[in-house]
C-alpha cells in the first residue's frame, strides 16, 4: 500500500513536471508578435485614428469644442472662417467631436501611427487637419 | 502571532517595501514590516495612480463622463461604463432599448474574459512562469481585436453612452466572436497544463492567504475573492441588470478560501462568460440601438451596481438639475482588496507568498487609487 502511494505520487509529480511542455508546440507555430517598422497590424473599418476635416463642410459652429472631453479643440481664424484646430497631445480619440458634428465635417480616419518630436508640432490647425499624412 | 519573549527584546522590525517599483506589485507600495522570513505586519501605501476621477466628473457633462469612466480601471473599461451609464439612466429615467442592452452584455462579458486573461499573464509572471504570460498576452490581443472592430478603440473603447451604445454591431461580428471564444476554450485546456495544474504554481498557491466567508465579508471582499471563500454572491445574479435575466448562467464559488481557490474561481469565469456569450450571440435582439436622452438630468440621486471582474463596481450619482453631475462616488472593487484584505491575509505569511497572495486578489492599482 505504502508502495502504491509513493509509485502514485512520483507519476503525479512527473506528470507536473512533463505536462507544461505542451508549450513546444508553440516552436513550430508563427510567432504572435510583427516586426514592427516592415509590417504593421491592418486598422480596422471605423478605426479611431486621426482626424480629418474636410473644410468645405465646416460652418463654424463650434459643437466640438463644446463636446471635447479634453479641452484640445479651439476655434482659429483660417482663410476668413472659423474652423477647428486640435491639440493632438491632449485629445483621447473618443470621437465624439465627429459623432456630434452637424455637418459631419470632421471625420476619424484609420491613420494610428502619429509620432512627433516636440510638443508644439501636436497641434494640427485646420490645414494640417484637411490633409491626409 | 506566536510572541517570543526573549525575542522581543531585540526585535528591530526590518521595513521591506513591495512596490511601487517591484515587478509584481503594479503602482501600489506596501510597505511590510520583518521578522527574519515571517511578514509582521504589511502597511499599504496608496495614491500613486491617484488622479481625482471622481472631482474630475463633477466638471464634464454626461456625456463626457461616460469617456472619462474608462480610466477607473484600465483593464476593463466596459464594467465601468456600464455602471456610468446605467446610474445616469436611472436618474434621467430611461431606460436603453433591448438591443442596447445586449450589445452591453457581450461587451461586459468579453471585458471580464479580457481582463481575467490579463490577470492570468500577470499571476504567472509574478510567480516565475514567464511562457504562461507570454502566451496569455498573446491571447489577449484577440480580444482586443474585436474591440477595435466593434467599438474602433483597443484598450479604450468609449462604447457605451446614456441611452445606448455609440454604434451598432458590425456586420460578422458574430461569427468573429465565436471563432474568438472557441480558440479561448481551447487555449484554457493549454492554460491548466502551463499554469492552473502546473506543480509549482499549486505549491506556491495552496494553503496561503486564507479566509473564510465571514472574515472575507467583515473585510469588504466581493467578487471572486469572496467566492472563494463559499459565499454565492453575484450581483449578476442577485440583481440582474442588462440582459442578464435572459441568459443562464452558474455563479462559481470554491469552499477553501486559499488562493488557489480564488485562482480556480477565475479560471472558472472564463468558461462561464464564454457560455454567457454564446447564448447571448445566439439571439440578439433587432431594434434600435440608441435613444436619445437630454443633456440635463433631472434633480435626485441615484445608485447602481454592477458585477465587474475583480468585483462589485457601484456609482452613486447626486444630480442637481444640470447636465453634469453635482457628485459621483465610485465604490471600485480594488479598494478592499488592497487596502483591508492584503493586509490582513499578509500577516504572518512568508516573504516569497507576498506576490501570490497579492495576484491571487486580483487588484487594480487604477481602480483602488481613482
Amino acid at each position: 500500500m505504502g508502495m502504491m502511494a509513493t509509485f502514485r505520487s512520483i507519476v503525479k509529480r512527473l506528470r507536473g513536471i512533463l505536462k507544461p511542455l505542451v508549450i513546444s508546440r508553440y516552436l513550430t507555430t508563427k510567432p504572435m508578435t510583427l516586426r514592427f517598422p516592415e509590417e504593421s497590424l491592418e486598422s480596422v473599418q471605423g478605426y479611431r485614428g486621426r482626424h480629418l476635416l474636410e473644410p468645405e463642410k465646416c460652418i463654424g459652429c463650434g459643437i466640438c469644442v463644446s463636446v471635447c472631453p479634453n479641452n484640445a479643440i479651439e476655434l482659429v481664424e483660417f482663410m476668413g472662417q472659423r474652423y477647428p484646430q486640435i491639440h493632438l497631445g491632449k485629445c483621447c480619440f473618443c470621437a465624439l467631436c465627429a459623432e456630434y458634428c452637424p455637418r459631419n465635417a470632421l471625420k476619424m480616419t484609420r491613420l494610428a501611427t502619429i509620432s512627433i518630436f516636440d510638443r508644439p508640432s501636436a497641434v494640427y490647425g485646420p490645414e494640417e487637419l484637411s490633409k491626409l499624412l | 502571532m506566536k510572541s517570543n519573549p526573549e525575542k522581543e527584546e531585540t526585535f528591530v522590525p526590518f521595513h521591506l517595501p513591495f512596490g511601487p517599483q517591484h515587478p509584481a506589485s503594479g503602482h501600489f507600495y506596501g510597505s511590510v514590516k520583518v521578522d527574519g522570513e515571517e511578514v509582521v505586519e504589511l502597511e499599504p501605501y496608496p495614491g500613486y495612480l491617484h488622479r481625482g476621477l471622481e472631482k474630475l466628473m463633477e466638471y464634464r457633462t454626461h456625456i463626457q463622463n461616460s469617456v472619462l469612466v474608462d480610466r477607473i480601471c484600465v483593464l476593463e473599461p466596459f464594467s465601468n461604463e456600464m455602471g456610468y451609464v446605467n446610474v445616469v439612466e436611472k436618474i434621467a429615467g430611461i431606460e436603453a432599448p433591448e438591443r442596447a442592452q445586449s450589445i452591453r452584455t457581450i461587451m461586459a462579458e468579453l471585458g471580464r474574459i479580457l481582463s481575467h486573461i490579463t490577470w492570468i499573464a500577470i499571476v504567472s509572471l509574478a510567480l516565475g512562469l514567464d511562457s504562461g504570460a507570454r502566451i496569455a498576452l498573446g491571447d489577449r490581443e484577440g480580444i482586443l481585436r474585436l474591440n477595435e472592430v466593434a467599438t474602433g478603440g483597443r484598450i479604450y473603447p468609449c462604447y457605451f453612452i446614456p441611452g445606448g451604445v455609440r454604434r451598432d454591431l458590425p456586420e460578422g461580428f458574430e461569427e468573429k466572436t465565436l471563432e474568438e471564444l472557441d480558440y479561448l476554450k481551447s487555449q484554457l485546456n493549454l492554460y491548466d497544463s502551463l499554469i492552473f495544474r502546473n506543480e509549482t504554481f499549486v505549491t506556491r498557491m495552496s494553503g496561503v492567504g486564507i479566509f473564510n466567508a465571514k472574515e472575507a465579508i467583515a473585510l469588504g471582499a466581493t467578487g471572486p475573492n469572496l467566492r472563494g471563500c463559499g459565499v454565492e454572491s453575484d450581483v449578476r445574479k442577485d440583481e440582474p441588470y442588462a440582459a442578464y435575466p435572459r441568459v443562464n448562467f452558474r455563479v462559481m464559488t470554491m469552499k477553501e478560501g486559499d488562493a488557489y481557490s480564488r485562482v480556480l474561481c477565475r479560471r472558472g469565469e472564463i468558461a462561464e462568460s464564454i457560455s454567457i456569450l454564446r447564448q447571448l450571440l445566439q439571439d440578439t435582439p433587432k431594434g434600435k440601438f440608441r435613444i436619445k436622452m437630454t443633456t440635463r438630468t433631472p434633480k435626485g440621486n441615484a445608485y447602481f451596481c454592477c458585477e465587474a471582474a475583480r468585483g462589485e463596481l457601484c456609482f452613486h450619482m447626486v444630480s442637481d438639475g444640470t447636465d453634469k453631475p453635482y457628485r459621483v462616488k465610485v465604490r471600485g472593487p480594488s479598494f478592499s482588496h488592497t487596502l483591508s484584505e492584503f493586509p490582513y491575509l499578509a500577516r504572518g505569511a512568508q516573504i516569497a507568498d507576498i506576490p501570490a497572495i497579492y495576484w491571487s486578489l486580483d487588484p487594480c492599482p487604477p481602480d483602488m487609487d481613482r
